[in-house]
């Protein structure tokens, strides 16, 4: 939504020739009551009140609120069920797109000193790919790890299930929750579900870090060679520095594009690791009828999809004015 | 739950699409008459709608000459707040709607959306058993429709069937292999109730919800997959992801009659019985058309048409029904478990936040 508030913005300012002011003062009242409207919608229902065994009516109680924060028991009984989907949004959204980035990199970095032909061939490719919806990855995914068509049939056939069990190491990962009695699984759990995430956002990954790698002036490289400087150190004194803020920018972009990630979350993780965004919807379409409660942990996740943004933000004015 | 009856319906339907193409061209090929009685029915989309079309309303009007406009409704908690809405705005989609019971009792005290029914006018309930027949405070407000069972499944060449649902708590078998449904009111509890405690009785203190909902954890090392949707469940067990759990009584015929290593099977506890009813709509002026259809659909003759073409299981005896054995075996069994509807409203809150907490381990 950040986004499209940045988008709005241009509009909202007249153009330098501005033929039709009222032209333009409608557009931004329609555009501002499309990105407003909703979100006012939801953080009022958000103070609604739950009839339980009905719906709800409007209301102005901080229950749904509070009941994020210390559970609906309170003050009998407290608990952080709510925190920790909210934690899990955040773990699964950092570890994906941070794994994304970095396994990006380098082939973003490769492909940009490729022929200008390659380039645009591997660029359409991935373009491509971005319209893969995120249920048609999940499903295949679903596929790949399933116990009779994908890995874990592999492990088997390859004996390597079998070597596991010989070794001990079959035990360990049935600790860690990848195997049961019979073969290695991979539904549910927290490695399938990261994997899909990564995979899911990858392609944008690429396409956030080429424009910066794909203007990185070569002779910067080439005059740190000539001087002795070793690859590795090219790549930590010359390159990383460079496109360092574009590497935080597609982070963090990546990041709050999968704190709201719906279909993974419900295929690859298991109930007890599930997320925020599972939950609202789960309140808000399920049978409870709870959108009171929904719309309080969409602001939740709303706002501290902000906040990071903010900090972000912060973080990187600080590193330019130095 | 209907909820997910509703998934499957859709997925065992080739193309929705090719639904809304018939209505479409239906709709066209029969102009309204204005002289012609007429009622408008909603039920659950897909393959389950197309059967209604196909085989229950054609009956109906030939025997009563009313003429059935399908509706559908994507399943029953959402679509008790499309009727809502609509209500509030003055005009309705349908007539009568098909509602689970819980739905049925949860529109019943949002108050004015369903009007109660002249049983008079509809003698042909007294087949059902009375369970079946709903009353508020304004009178009948739902006559049962048909019902489905949701039943415990195995699969037969990884393990032998399980006299009782307590096996599934037995690691040494079924470790991480188990697919249970997720949601807090897709029955677990209430065969939980049924196996270790007193029933649904169990039900009527928050002590007793809390035992059950702690015997539900310990199943937790057990289970593999807790499914939202019926499909992931379906997947699973043709994959062999899981090898046991719980999954409609019905799909699971199906898919063993395909050839896909599946058992469903009625332990000595039974299996867990929901239903759907016949409600009308408060701003219906069809009441006298409606009774009509739902004195129609109590009928022993419809009760097994709908067995027969729908998959669902008959609310009447099967004794009065002409349903052999083995139809009868393909969708229904007993014994069977009622679900504790009404605690499950009550406590909507608190039972759905401790099974949450339960599932989450928080």
């Amino acid at each position: 939504m950040t986004a499209v508030d940045n988008a709005k913005a241009p509009l909202a300012t007249p153009a330098p020739r501005a033929r039709w002011p009222l032209g333009s003062l409608a557009m931004a009242l329609v555009v501002g009551f499309l990105c407003v409207t909703p979100f006012i919608l939801v953080i009022v229902i958000s103070f609604g009140q739950k009839i339980e065994g009905a719906g709800w009516e409007w209301a102005f109680t901080f229950a749904n609120y509070q009941r994020f924060f210390v559970g609906a028991l309170w003050p009998d009984e407290v608990t952080f069920l709510h925190l920790q989907r909210l934690y899990y949004a955040l773990y699964y959204a950092v570890l994906a797109s941070v794994l994304a980035v970095l396994t990006a990199f380098p082939f973003t970095y490769l492909l940009t000193r490729l022929s200008r032909r390659a380039q645009s061939i591997w660029l359409v490719f991935i373009l491509a790919s971005l319209s893969l919806s995120e249920v048609f990855i999940v499903m295949g995914w679903d596929v790949l790890l399933s116990n009779r068509s994908g890995l874990p049939m592999l492990f088997e056939v390859s004996g390597a299930t079998d070597w596991l069990k010989r070794t001990g190491w079959f035990e360990v990962l049935r600790e860690w929750g990848l195997a049961n009695p019979r073969n290695v699984k991979f539904k549910t759990s927290e490695f399938a579900t990261i994997l899909t995430m990564s995979y899911l956002v990858w392609p944008y990954a690429v396409i956030l870090l080429y424009p910066a790698l794909s203007r990185l002036d070569p002779s910067l490289t080439e005059a740190a060679r000539t001087m002795g400087a070793g690859p590795a150190r090219v790549m930590t004194s010359v390159i990383l520095p460079t496109v360092k803020l574009s590497l935080i920018g597609a982070t963090l972009l990546l990041f709050v594009f999968l704190l709201g990630s719906y279909v993974t979350v419900v295929v690859f993780a298991e109930p007890a690791k599930q997320t925020t965004a599972v939950a609202v919807y789960e309140s808000v379409r399920g049978s409870t009828l709870d959108a009171p409660f929904g719309a309080a942990q969409a602001v939740i996740l709303l706002v501290t999809a902000a906040g990071f943004l903010a900090i972000a933000q912060w973080l990187t004015k600080r590193s330019e004015a130095r | 739950m209907s909820h997910f009856k509703m998934n499957r319906r859709k997925l065992l339907t080739t193309a929705t699409s090719a639904g809304g193409l018939a209505l479409a061209s239906g709709m066209i090929g029969t102009p309204l008459i204005a002289q012609t009685r007429s009622l408008r029915v909603a039920s659950y989309g897909g393959y389950f709608e197309n059967s209604f079309k196909d085989h229950v309303f054609p009956a109906f009007t030939a025997a009563t000459g009313i003429e059935v406009e399908s509706v559908t409704q994507p399943n029953s908690a959402d679509w008790l707040v499309t009727m809502q809405q609509a209500t509030a705005a003055g005009s309705v989609p349908t007539d009568l709607s098909l509602y689970a019971r819980d739905t049925m009792i949860k529109a019943s005290r949002l108050g004015d959306l369903i009007a109660p029914l002249d049983m008079d006018a509809i003698p042909d309930a007294a087949n059902l058993d009375g369970y079946f027949i709903f009353e508020d405070g304004t009178g009948p407000i739902g006559v049962g429709a048909l019902s489905w069972v949701s039943a415990m499944v195995i699969n037969p060449d990884e393990v032998t069937a399980p006299e009782s649902w307590a096996e599934f708590w037995d690691s040494s078998v079924y470790e991480s292999s188990l697919g249970m449904s997720k949601n807090f009111n897709s029955q677990l509890l209430d065969i939980i109730a049924a196996t270790f405690f007193d029933g649904e009785e169990t039900f009527a203190t928050d002590e007793g919800i809390v035992a059950l909902i702690e015997k539900a954890a310990e199943l937790k090392p057990n289970v593999a997959l807790w499914w939202t949707a019926e499909s992931q469940m379906e997947q699973s067990m043709k994959n062999g992801d899981v090898i046991g759990g719980q999954y409609y009584h019905d799909v699971a015929q199906l898919m063993a009659a395909d050839g896909f290593a599946i058992r469903s099977i009625f332990p000595k506890e039974g299996n867990p019985q929901d239903y759907g009813s016949w409600c009308l709509s408060s701003l219906s002026e069809k009441s006298e058309e409606a009774a009509e259809f739902i004195n129609f659909t109590s009928q022993p003759s419809t009760q097994a048409l709908m067995s027969r073409m729908i998959g669902t299981a008959p609310l009447v005896d099967v004794s009065v029904t002409d349903l052999t054995e083995e139809e009868f075996g393909s969708v229904s069994g007993s014994p069977v478990i009622r679900p504790a509807y009404e605690a499950y409203l009550d406590k909507e809150t608190f039972i759905k936040e401790s099974w949450d907490r339960m599932l989450a381990g928080a």
